[in-house]
């Protein structure tokens, strides 16, 4: 056990199973008593079971850690409360956020359903809402505190058949941005991890979408295989962005797996037409390919019916 | 009157004001054939009236060009397709999205409500979805069609007191990419502009926001806007959109552009900057001991810690 986070007080969601099991772990082991909180619901969300929380809490106990399960369900106002009053009530303080609970539920945007759109917004954005505006409120009184949040590559770069995951994660890189911004003067942080791991999450991926994926070049590059990548290879640094160390690190998002930390950055500009008033629609025919958009390599080039 | 759109047909959300206006107008004048839909909602997405679409449809009308008014909300699944409808009832084909429909309501995160948290998130987020998801049926099968959606800087680079609309729009950018790469490969593409214009919907971002805003140098506050923030009118953002919606951009796919009065950029993804790399996992004191020299070197904290006031 080592100490970089010696009388911290931790929310992990989604902590039962995978990168957030590994995250509750890591806090834990440098000495953050940890809220485990997970609703054990199977991977598209369905039914509930406090299993894996129960088992990440006897596994950090055993390893002479303090953890609490907590199996509320992180899409309500009430639920994100009500976890960040559990901390309150069991532990008197909160200093460290990490929202990891998330769901999957992949389709292409022609054949996605009302409610598998909902689902995945609900749980991976709206989640990410709850429990960060009421630790919010705490933070800002006490003029310190924690928030790690997860995006992801789908989201940042995109990937096929997951319009609603896509638009969750991006929309978590985003409101993160937005919390850095709105929190940073209090002394609080807010980060976001983009991770790669061979979880029970990735393992649901159909191989028709593997292979669809892996097919375009301009994606192959961000997307290797991810069978070595551990999920327990996320926390460490989740560990050193809720530490003290990391005061200063705010508003920014990393990409993380296996041995790899690297920190990614906003949008830029690429390239730029410019001129003294409104563009003419005859004027961008013809500077546009030249310029603007030129050579740019389609990610899903026109096929041939089949 | 230009020809670049004869004979396609498009859909404008939120086109009765502001951008979505401009872009209905533009695409009108290039031979499209328009549905100018707009709830007539206030900027907090309160209240309703048939008057702003009908106004800019008889404005269309005026100019010579082809536009009908629809009312349905973006944000049910029914108002998506009932859009999507009112193209094929009224012109009998669909060539055209774009997905300008949106809400303010900013407030900073500990003070945001429920209520506030989801309207932005109803109207923006899936009003894209409700829209484009009716749309995509229909342009798989016939194998074309462009899907424009509108994304924000205050997403891609976050935003003060708008933790609700920085998500919204940063998640629009995500569903485009994602949406591009199911797409494209029926001809579809799929991408979108994040605009810089002065319209009613920024005029209603409160002075003490832009303070903050300028305080920590993300745009000019109002008693210091530059020549390039005056000059950036909400038409100025048609432009680009009508050559998007083109055949002629047809291998641009999956792009956001940023679109600011004369000014057009070609936006990267969120790229790698500087790496930390070792065989297996770190451990807290390997990146305690690396951090500060490699990745943390040269980090602005945006919004770094201040005394209590």
């Amino acid at each position: 056990m080592a100490n970089y986070l010696d009388g911290k007080v931790a929310i992990v969601t989604g902590a039962g199973r995978g990168i957030g099991a590994g995250v509750a772990k890591q806090l834990a082991s440098e000495g953050a008593k940890v809220i485990v909180n997970d609703l054990g619901a199977s991977l598209d969300g369905d039914g509930t079971s406090n299993t894996p929380a129960e088992q990440i809490v006897e596994e950090i106990r055993s390893n002479g850690g303090e953890a609490l399960p907590n199996f509320t369900d992180i899409s309500t106002m009430e639920g994100g409360e009500s976890i960040v009053q559990s901390a309150l009530d069991n532990y008197g303080q909160l200093d460290i956020v990490v929202t990891v609970a998330g769901i999957l539920r992949d389709r292409m945007i022609f054949n996605m359903t009302e409610q598998e759109w909902d689902d995945v917004i609900r749980v991976h954005l709206k989640g990410t809402f709850t429990i960060c505006k009421y630790a919010s409120i705490l933070y800002r009184q006490q003029r310190s505190g924690r928030i790690i949040t997860f995006a992801s590559e789908s989201g940042l770069i995109g990937n096929t058949g997951q319009g609603n995951y896509a638009a969750a994660k991006s929309g978590i890189a985003g409101f993160t941005k937005v919390a850095a911004k709105d929190l940073g003067r209090y002394g609080v942080t807010a980060n976001s991890i983009c991770p790669r791991a061979n979880t029970r999450m990735t393992q649901s991926v159909p191989d028709s979408s593997r292979q669809l994926r892996a097919d375009r070049p301009e994606d192959r590059e961000a997307a290797p295989p991810i069978d070595q990548m551990e999920p327990d290879d996320i926390a460490p640094f989740v560990a050193y962005l809720a530490s003290d160390q990391a005061a200063d690190v705010n508003g920014q998002t990393f990409l993380v797996y296996g041995g790899v930390i690297t920190k990614l950055s906003l949008p830029r500009r690429i390239r730029t037409i410019f001129k003294q008033g409104r563009w003419d629609v005859e004027e961008l025919r013809t500077l546009a390919p030249q310029h603007l958009t030129q050579n740019l390599v389609n990610p899903s080039p026109p096929q041939q019916p089949k | 009157m230009g020809d670049l759109l004869k004979n396609k047909v498009a859909v404008v959300t939120g086109s009765g004001r502001g951008i979505g206006r401009g872009i209905a107008l533009l695409l009108a004048d290039n031979g499209a054939k328009v549905v100018v839909n707009d709830l007539g909602g206030a900027v907090d997405g309160t209240g309703d009236s048939a008057t702003p679409a009908d106004e800019v449809v008889n404005q269309i009308k005026a100019n010579g060009g082809e536009a009908v008014a629809n009312y349905d909300s973006v944000s049910e699944m029914q108002g998506g397709e009932n859009i999507i409808k009112s193209a094929l009832d009224n012109y009998g084909q669909l060539d055209i999205v774009v997905a300008v429909a949106g809400i303010l309501r900013d407030r900073m995160l500990f003070n945001m409500t429920e209520e506030e948290w989801d309207a932005v998130i109803s109207v923006h987020l899936k009003g894209t979805f409700t829209v484009c998801k009716a749309a995509s049926i229909l342009f798989r099968q016939q194998r074309s069609g462009r899907i424009i959606t509108f994304s924000s800087t205050s997403g891609l680079f976050g935003n003060s007191g708008q933790a609700n609309y920085g998500a919204a729009k940063d998640g629009i950018a995500g569903f485009t990419r994602a949406v591009a790469r199911d797409l494209g490969r029926y001809g579809v593409t799929v991408n979108s502009i994040s605009p810089g214009a002065n319209s009613r919907m920024t005029q209603t971002v409160p002075q003490s926001a832009r303070d903050i805003r300028a305080a920590s140098g993300m745009q000019a506050s109002a008693s210091v806007i530059t020549p390039l923030e005056l000059n950036r009118e909400p038409e100025d953002v048609a432009p680009m959109v009508a050559w998007l919606a083109s055949d002629e951009a047809k291998d641009v796919n999956g792009h956001v552009f940023h679109c600011q009065g004369g000014q057009i950029s070609l936006m990267s993804n969120p790229t790698e900057e500087r790496t930390l790399r070792k065989n297996g996992r770190w451990t807290v004191e390997e990146i305690d001991a690396m951090f500060g020299g490699t990745l943390g070197m040269d980090m602005v904290n945006p919004a770094p810690a201040q005394a209590p006031k």
